[in-house]
Formats: C-alpha cells, sequence, structure tokens
C-alpha cells in the first residue's frame, strides 16, 4: 500500500496541472476564436486598402455595336465575362458582409475603361478590376443591383449596348492607414519615453543616494503609476496635451503627437520599474571592477552597466509596444476615433486597436473584421518579440 | 628598500563596528606582501583600502594616513582615479565583463583616453602575454570573455589590471575560486610579475603564502599582530597568537 504522503504530492501535481490546463485551454480557445474569424477575412487587400472607398460615376451614351470581345485565359468558373464590353465580374462580399459585385477583369480595349465623368464634363473615368459594382441604368432604364448578382449582371451587360448611368466604388475598408497610425505611436513613443525612462532609472538606482526618503517616495509613486486605468491618462491628454501641441503647431484636434505624449506618460513607468529591476540583476563586481580600473562612474555607468542592461532594457521596449500596439481607451480621448488613410502627424487618426473599436462599436458590431485587425495586431507583436529575442541573442555575450 | 606604501595608524569603521586598529606597516616596492589572518580580521577591508576602494561603501569611516608614494592618499586634492590607474586590483571571483577578451583588456586604457587601434592592439597583446594566457586565445580574442574557463577569466582579469600599466597589483584572494591547476598557473604568474609590479596579496590559504610572498602580515580582529619576512613569520614568529594560527589551531 502507498503511503499518505505520496498520495497527496501526487494529487497536489494532479491538481497543479490541471489548473495550467485550464489557462492553457482558455488562451488556445482565444486564438482559436480570432483565428476562425478572422482568417477568411484576411487579405492583402485588407492591409494595404484604403479605408475610404472612392466612388466613380460615370456614362457611356454611344451605342456600342460589336460584341467580339475574348475572355481572358485567366477567367475562372466563379467568374462572369461579358463579351459586349469587355468586362468580367464575381459575387463576393465586403468586409461587412454585404454582398457585392467585384469588377475582377477590364479588357484594355473595353469602352469602359475610359469612360466620360458624369460630374465632371471634362474628366474621364476609368473603371478597373478590384473596383466594385454599385448600380448601373442602362439607357432603356433598366436597373441592375448588386443584390441582382454577377450572373444577372452579365446578362443585362451582354444584352444592353449603352449606359445611362453607372457607379462604382474602390473596395474600401482596407486597414492601411490605421496600421501605419499604430507604427507611427510605436516609434513616436518609444523615442519620447525611452531615453526619459532608461536614465530615470539610471539615476534612481546608480546615482540616488540610498535609504533617501523622497527617493524612496518617488519609486514608490512610479510603481503606482504602473497601475493606473489608462482612461484616466486618457483624460490627462485630452486635458493637457491636446491644447500644448495646439498651441505649438497649430493643430485643432487630437492628433498623434498629443496620443505619443500620452502613451509615452503611460509606457514611462513600466520602462522605468523594469530597467530598474534590470540594473539591481548587473552584479556589482562589474561596477567594482570598472572603478578599480580607473574608470570614473561616468565611464562605468554608460560603458558597462547601460551596456549590460541592453537585454533587459530591450525587454522593457517589447513590454511597452505591446503596451503602445493594444493601447485604446487613453487613445479615444488623446487621439480620437476617425479612421484615416493620409497620415498626418498633427491631425486625427487611429490606431489599429481603436480600429477594432470602431469597427465593434457600429450598429452592427463586425467579428470577423475585428478578428482580422487582432490577427494583424498578434503577427506584429509576435515579429517584434521574435526580433527582440534575435537582436538580445546578438548582442549579448 | 625602497617603500610604495608607508600606512600610519590606520583606523576604520563601518558604521559602528571597528575593522582596522591602529595598522602600521610599509610595503616594499617590487615584492609580496601577503595578508592572512582569520575571516573578518580586516584583511580585504585594508586591501581594499590601499586603492580607496571602500569609498563605495556607505557609512565607512577613515582615520590615519596611508601614503603612497610619499602623497597622502586621502588628502582633498589626491586624485583617486589616477590611484586606481596606478594600483589595479584582482578580486575574489573572476569577474571580466560580458564583453569580448579584447574589449576586456582594452578596458582601462580606453577609459583613460586611448583611442589609436595599433596602441591599443599591443597593450592589449602585451598585457596578455604577461598575463600568460595569450597562447591560450590568440585566436578567438573576439570571443565573449565569458566562455573562458574559471582560472582563465581570472589571468584575464590580471591581463586587464596590467595593461593600465600600473605600480602595483592590489589581489584579493585571487585563487579562492580555483582549482589546484589554475591555482598553480595563477601562483607561477604571481612570482613572474613581481619582477614588475608590487604585489599585494590577501590569501586565506597559509601555503600559499609561505610560497609566494616575501614579507607576510598577520591580522585578527582589525589589529595587525605581526609583520616581518614571511620565513620567520613561518619558521620563527614572535607572538604566540601568530603561531597558533599558522599551526592550524585557530582560524
Amino acid at each position: 500500500m502507498k503511503s499518505k504522503r505520496y498520495v497527496k504530492d501526487k494529487l497536489t501535481q494532479l491538481l497543479i496541472s490541471l489548473v495550467s490546463l485550464v489557462g492553457l485551454i482558455i488562451l488556445v480557445a482565444v486564438f482559436f476564436y480570432v483565428f476562425s474569424n478572422g482568417s477568411s477575412l484576411l487579405s492583402w487587400n485588407l492591409i494595404t486598402g484604403d479605408y475610404n472607398s472612392n466612388v466613380f460615376n460615370g456614362y457611356y451614351s454611344t451605342e456600342i455595336t460589336t460584341n467580339d470581345f475574348a475572355a481572358p485565359s485567366s477567367l475562372s468558373d466563379e467568374e462572369y465575362f461579358s463579351t459586349r464590353w469587355g468586362i468580367s465580374f464575381m459575387d463576393d462580399e465586403d468586409t461587412e458582409g454585404h454582398h457585392i459585385i467585384m469588377i475582377t477583369y477590364v479588357d484594355i480595349d473595353s469602352p469602359l475603361a475610359n469612360i466620360p465623368d458624369k460630374n465632371d464634363e471634362t474628366a474621364t473615368i476609368s473603371i478597373s478590376s478590384g473596383q466594385k459594382l454599385m448600380t448601373v441604368r442602362f439607357s432603356d432604364n433598366t436597373m441592375l443591383l448588386p443584390s441582382n448578382g454577377a450572373e444577372k449582371a452579365n446578362q443585362l451587360f451582354d444584352t444592353k449596348t449603352s449606359i445611362a448611368d453607372i457607379m462604382v466604388s474602390t473596395s474600401g475598408k482596407g486597414i492601411r492607414g490605421s496600421l501605419i497610425t499604430t507604427l507611427y505611436l510605436v516609434i513616436m513613443t518609444l523615442v519620447i519615453a525611452l531615453p526619459i525612462g532608461v536614465f530615470t532609472a539610471i539615476y534612481l538606482h546608480e546615482f540616488a543616494p540610498k535609504k533617501n526618503k523622497f527617493v524612496n517616495v518617488l519609486r514608490r509613486l512610479i510603481e503606482m503609476l504602473t497601475g493606473v486605468p489608462s482612461i484616466i491618462f486618457g483624460l490627462l491628454g485630452a486635458a493637457v496635451f491636446i491644447p500644448i501641441v495646439s498651441s505649438l503647431t497649430g493643430a485643432d484636434t487630437g492628433n498623434l503627437i498629443s496620443g505619443s505624449l500620452t502613451l509615452a506618460v503611460i509606457i514611462l513607468p513600466v520602462i522605468i520599474s523594469s530597467t530598474e529591476e534590470t540594473l539591481k540583476t548587473i552584479p556589482d563586481e562589474y561596477r567594482q571592477a570598472s572603478l578599480a580600473l580607473g574608470a570614473n562612474r561616468n565611464q562605468t555607468t554608460f560603458k558597462i552597466i547601460l551596456k549590460s542592461a541592453i537585454p533587459g532594457i530591450l525587454s522593457a521596449v517589447l513590454l511597452s509596444v505591446g503596451r503602445i500596439i493594444g493601447e485604446s481607451a487613453a487613445l479615444i480621448y488623446a487621439i480620437g476615433t476617425s479612421i484615416k488613410d493620409e497620415i498626418i502627424i498633427t491631425e486625427r487618426s487611429t490606431s489599429l486597436a481603436v480600429h477594432i473599436w470602431s469597427v465593434m462599436s457600429g450598429e452592427v458590431p463586425n467579428f470577423e473584421l475585428a478578428c482580422a485587425i487582432s490577427i494583424i495586431i498578434l503577427i506584429v507583436v509576435l515579429v517584434l518579440n521574435l526580433s527582440v529575442k534575435f537582436i538580445v541573442r546578438k548582442i549579448a555575450y | 628598500m625602497e617603500k610604495v606604501f608607508t600606512i600610519k595608524k590606520l583606523n576604520l569603521k563601518y558604521g559602528e563596528k571597528t575593522a582596522l586598529l591602529d595598522i602600521n606597516m610599509d610595503i616594499p616596492k617590487n615584492e609580496i606582501t601577503a595578508l592572512i589572518g582569520p575571516s573578518g580580521c580586516g584583511k580585504s577591508t585594508l586591501l581594499r583600502t590601499l586603492n580607496r576602494m571602500n569609498d563605495l561603501i556607505e557609512n565607512c569611516h577613515v582615520k590615519g594616513d596611508i601614503k603612497y608614494e610619499g602623497n597622502d592618499i586621502f588628502s582633498k586634492d589626491f586624485d583617486v582615479i589616477d590611484l586606481r590607474t596606478n594600483v589595479g586590483m584582482v578580486f575574489q571571483k573572476p569577474n571580466p565583463f560580458p564583453m569580448s577578451i579584447f574589449d576586456n583588456v582594452a578596458y582601462g586604457p580606453r577609459c583613460q583616453g586611448v583611442k589609436d587601434k595599433k596602441i591599443l592592439q599591443e597593450t592589449v597583446i602585451q598585457a596578455l602575454k604577461n598575463a600568460a594566457l595569450y597562447d591560450e586565445v590568440r585566436d578567438r580574442l573576439k570571443e565573449s570573455a565569458k566562455e573562458l574557463s574559471g582560472g582563465q577569466q581570472q589571468r584575464l582579469c590580471i591581463a586587464r589590471a596590467i595593461a593600465m600599466r600600473p605600480d602595483v597589483i592590489l589581489m584579493d584572494e585571487p585563487t579562492s575560486a580555483l582549482d589546484p591547476i589554475a591555482t598553480a598557473k595563477i601562483e607561477d604568474l604571481i612570482l613572474e610579475l613581481k619582477q614588475k609590479y608590487t604585489i599585494v596579496i590577501v590569501t586565506h590559504n597559509m601555503q600559499q603564502a609561505a610560497r609566494i610572498s616575501d614579507n607576510t602580515a598577520f591580522l585578527l580582529m582589525g589589529e595587525l599582530i605581526e609583520y616581518d619576512k614571511t620565513d620567520k613569520i613561518f619558521s620563527n614568529p614572535a607572538k604566540a597568537k601568530t603561531e597558533e594560527y599558522i599551526t592550524g589551531r585557530f582560524g
């Protein structure tokens, strides 16, 4: 018979394994949910595309007589090719799940490749692949709508010989702007916060007098700041940084600079604490050896201490980048929520996290798009993580 | 006999605790002086006072004076950085910096403002040769110093100190973390270095003191009990306490 102690030991081990399994299952479930929902929408167009769609409105009043355009060899089974107009259509869904008719091919000699603009007599517009068909009114007043589907659209185009009104739009809803904003925020925030944070940590650990009350209070305050909810920093950004940046640059709303300053305040305590933790792990022997070799304190700090602390500082950077990319509450106040394609640092725009918030806060929350953006955020974080690990391995002795 | 250090009425306190009491001794040039005594007797403290490494410890109060080549090292206009470039130090635990072997040895000269690559190269190679390490590391100067064995690391630390071209090298139990073979190599090296440098060595190992040193100082509870030629101390000590200690009756 096995002893009580043995059974108790095994039971405890089992319990601990089960608890960690629960945590693992939750993590895997979250990833599975995000990937299964978002991966269908994930495409190069989503990443590089504009958010705002451009609508083109044109007409073609000349009777078309020929009907001999050749279908391209790359035409798939799902595409419908109109031999009269030299254009092909396909059924599709946009990022919000609405049914649309995509234009997948336009022959270079097609009349549609160059038609007069309805809104501007002197201009012409070009219908091209990648655009979506919104409405068409043929000269006999037959209407074509996206809900008719690609097959019906093809039938109509093949039978009708002139168009009174055609409206197409570029696909839109892409996240390029938000992606670029996020990268801007990461870089600008780190440029502001990293030197301040690292030097503060160096002061606190290397130069500040030990057992000094003021220094200890300061350190406690910094630790407390780590736990302050970011929305409070967002209010600070709106109340302090936006007016300051506005008076300096003439920006009239929340902007990227005020956003970066707000994020810098948020990550500053993280950088200070984790850099100080790293400095604590650097053996005192290095300091002593350096000083015994006739180096002064600055040389010791910069050549030995700071150099040995680089891996630790880099992981602080990694934590901060995660925080910056994931931050949404504070940015809603400090930058605003309008999604932009052209990124100007003195104007509003949104980060990917706020983009998700914006997608989900509409009348119909778009889970698929939110998940697709989440996947991109995860990929960005993963790439950063791996590159930091790589750099640390390269420079660490 | 020429004297490098002249110590007069040296008293040292860590806060309220007395670590050194009325120490008077001279350290002769180009000889090996060993400091022996049981743990906590103040031998390391005395050694670290010689290049003022005790300055780094808060609550450390020093009274009395130490003259280094005639200059009072505690006087206000004495440059401690200058002292430390002339008085090198090797620690108990090998403590190479986390950088390449070359950069470790070049660290001291670089901190003094030497930038010329050729001069640095020559200094480093010469220092490594003097520390009897060059033949073992000549092909991997760019590799991490942390990959060397413990004994090699300690010889690297000696090379690092030599690269400063000091007059004195202080060694704080330099072999206590090493195996017997590495210890023997370091001891040979110390005897070799005696030609050019004055060496003060703290050691726990009495055989080591007997083997390599010219003079031996025995400390007990912060007091200098006896200081004489090593032969004399080990064959015919003047004080009963010294005899008890070296014969292993306490310690």
